[in-house]
């Protein structure tokens, strides 16, 4: 059998504060899957994916791609793990006062030089591909605008498009729309979508709504306090499962 | 015990101190001012007595911190925000009046003691012969001796040239230094923390010395004149500005900055494209404001070797020509208005 895609193992994190976030997490995922992680907030789902690309040092355990150990990887390796595998934010992350254009083009910025990157010189295959992604994401018309002035939906597509640049093995979102309105998260959501069907692209995406995770989802682990305590089909959470993992006084709130 | 009476805990066991070592600096200063009283001046006393205050001021200040009247602690436990927030109201409300009464009391005895240090005498200031002389300045500088406005308008020049110069040359080094000096930038090794530490301390230490002493090492340094006055505004900007530029990249979002670290890009990379953007308003509102400082520091760095206006107003003020005097000072007042306008205009417009 081959080697999935992303594996992670054993995973720990204890910040210096002793906040012990995630807490001997395991699992694969395998090219092409739509992987849910569900749980409440302060559960570890943000630390956890942080530690897949090293935003956040894991203390222990081991994360591997493609069968190779990057837990521990540094310098030219590190920015080579990171370009490989794409991130999409809450608050989108965008940089402001550049345009629409100029934020997609810092997807590239792993494999552009420095030089080249500072005084906007990106390769014309950089350019067009840059363009390509906004008009995949729906934005070709507002390239020249300033990334902020945009509505947030529109800013989170343009991270998403940041993204797709990086041409990544792997996208990871974290809670990709959870300060956007109900009709705003499903337009980006279903942009996520095309992009794990139609473009192949595995997604990692911690999200808050079961609603959600049900109709985009292929597969689903649930995090309480650091660790799994569910993994299986996104249709498999019944209300016990749900009060097991959000814990007994929740009720679920859907999104249409 | 939940999370939240844990941070409450804790921030009340490191809260204690920094309690301690306020109360420790309170009984200190209260030995100082009874030594004064006593003595009039802080010379007479042996320095053993002041190791034996300190001792002392250690031992009782860290007595006190377990009062519930600890001054020490009633600063911390309204300025942590945790501490704070954790107070019922009618601890608020007592804290309130009793450090409102500690306040007014440590100002009142400041007041008392500064009276006699800087040897205040409303006799002097309204004695009949200072009032006469008081009369004469004012009057000499208010005739002004317009025969020299050619000469004090090309000095004026110079001043500005100086400002402007020593302003253009310090931003772009300071703009570099910034990054080194900002925590956030550095950090992630070890080695960055130490460039961290080392740069702050440096520019700290230059910023410590005034542009007036910069002058007059310079001026021993290059030679009288205004190249001396331009070295030193500059030295005292590029420091300045570090610290104002720095403290704007500790408090920029961090949100950005994974965001490009995600995508690959290397260090500095990361610096140009999440911090720079977030950081180039509050520069040039920082440069701005700094050149309409040095305009100022320039008119008077040339009383000690700077060169400039303040060259010819010292001179002047040397053969006591109180009407040539008076023409300098107005030139100084109108520019140094005229950039101050102008500064604050161009900051608007930046926003």
């Amino acid at each position: 059998m081959p080697d999935p895609l992303l594996s992670v193992h054993d995973l720990h994190k204890v910040y210096d504060n002793g906040t012990h976030a995630v807490r001997g997490v395991t699992f694969d995922v395998e090219p092409g899957e739509f992987l849910a992680i569900i749980g409440l907030s302060g559960s570890g789902k943000s630390s956890l994916l942080r530690c897949i690309n090293r935003l956040v040092e894991p203390t222990s355990g081991r994360v591997a791609m493609h069968g190779a150990d990057v837990t521990h990887v540094r310098g030219a390796e590190l920015r080579a793990l990171r370009r490989s595998i794409g991130m999409v934010f809450q608050h989108f992350n965008l940089v402001p006062r550049h345009s629409v254009l100029s934020n997609v083009l810092t997807g590239s910025l792993g494999r552009t030089s420095t030089f080249a990157s500072m005084t906007g010189r990106y390769s014309a295959e950089d350019q067009a591909r840059a363009l390509e992604c906004l008009r995949l994401v729906g934005l070709e018309g507002k390239a020249g605008q300033r990334a902020t002035s945009l509505s947030g939906g529109q800013q989170q597509r343009v991270a998403i498009a940041r993204s797709l640049l990086q041409d990544p093995d792997l996208l990871l979102a974290d809670e990709p729309v959870a300060s956007l309105d109900p009709a705003t998260s499903h337009s980006v959501m279903q942009h996520l979508e095309r992009i794990n069907k139609e473009l192949g692209k595995t997604i990692v995406c911690n999200l808050h709504f079961l609603s959600l995770v049900r109709q985009y989802a292929t597969r689903v682990i649930a995090l309480k306090a650091g660790e799994v305590v569910f993994r299986g089909g996104a249709k498999d959470i019944d209300a016990a499962r749900f009060r097991e993992i959000y814990g007994e006084d929740a009720i679920e709130v859907s999104i249409d | 015990m939940d999370i939240h009476q844990q941070r409450v805990a804790r921030e009340h066991r490191r809260g204690l101190v920094s309690a301690a070592l306020l109360n420790a600096a309170f009984v200190f200063y209260a030995g100082l001012l009874a030594l004064f009283l006593r003595d009039g001046s802080f010379a007479q006393a042996p320095a053993a007595t002041y190791a034996a205050l300190l001792g002392a001021a250690a031992l009782v200040g860290g007595l006190w911190t377990s009062a519930r009247t600890s001054t020490g602690r009633m600063i911390v436990e309204r300025t942590n925000p945790v501490l704070k927030a954790a107070a019922t109201a009618r601890e608020r409300h007592w804290l309130r009046s009793v450090s409102g009464l500690a306040t007014c009391l440590v100002g009142a005895l400041t007041l008392i003691v500064a009276w006699r240090v800087t040897d205040t005498s409303l006799r002097e200031l309204l004695s009949r012969n200072g009032l006469n002389g008081a009369k004469r300045i004012f009057l000499a500088i208010l005739s002004p001796d317009w025969s020299i406005l050619p000469l004090v308008i090309e000095e004026t020049l110079v001043t500005i040239f100086m400002a402007l110069q020593a302003t253009l040359i310090a931003v772009p080094i300071a703009f570099v230094m910034s990054f080194p000096a900002a925590r956030n930038v550095m950090r992630a090794t070890h080695i960055g923390r130490l460039v961290y530490v080392a740069s702050r301390l440096l520019f700290n230490f230059v910023r410590s010395i005034e542009a007036l002493v910069w002058a007059i090492i310079f001026s021993v340094w290059v030679g009288i004149g205004p190249f001396a006055g331009m070295l030193a505004l500059m030295v005292h900007s590029v420091a300045s500005l570090v610290k104002l530029f720095s403290e704007q990249v500790e408090n920029v979002e961090h949100g950005p900055i994974e965001a490009i670290e995600a995508t690959g890009a290397g260090r500095l990379q990361v610096i140009w494209f999440a911090i720079v953007p977030q950081v180039v308003l509050p520069y040039l509102s920082f440069t701005i404001y700094r050149w309409d400082i040095n305009v100022r520091m320039a008119t008077i760095i040339g009383l000690v070797g700077g060169g400039g206006i303040g060259k010819l107003l010292i001179q002047y003020q040397g053969l006591a020509k109180w009407h040539a005097v008076g023409t300098i000072v107005i030139v100084i007042a109108v520019v140094v208005w005229l950039m101050d306008w102008l500064s604050s205009r161009l900051r608007e417009a930046i926003y």
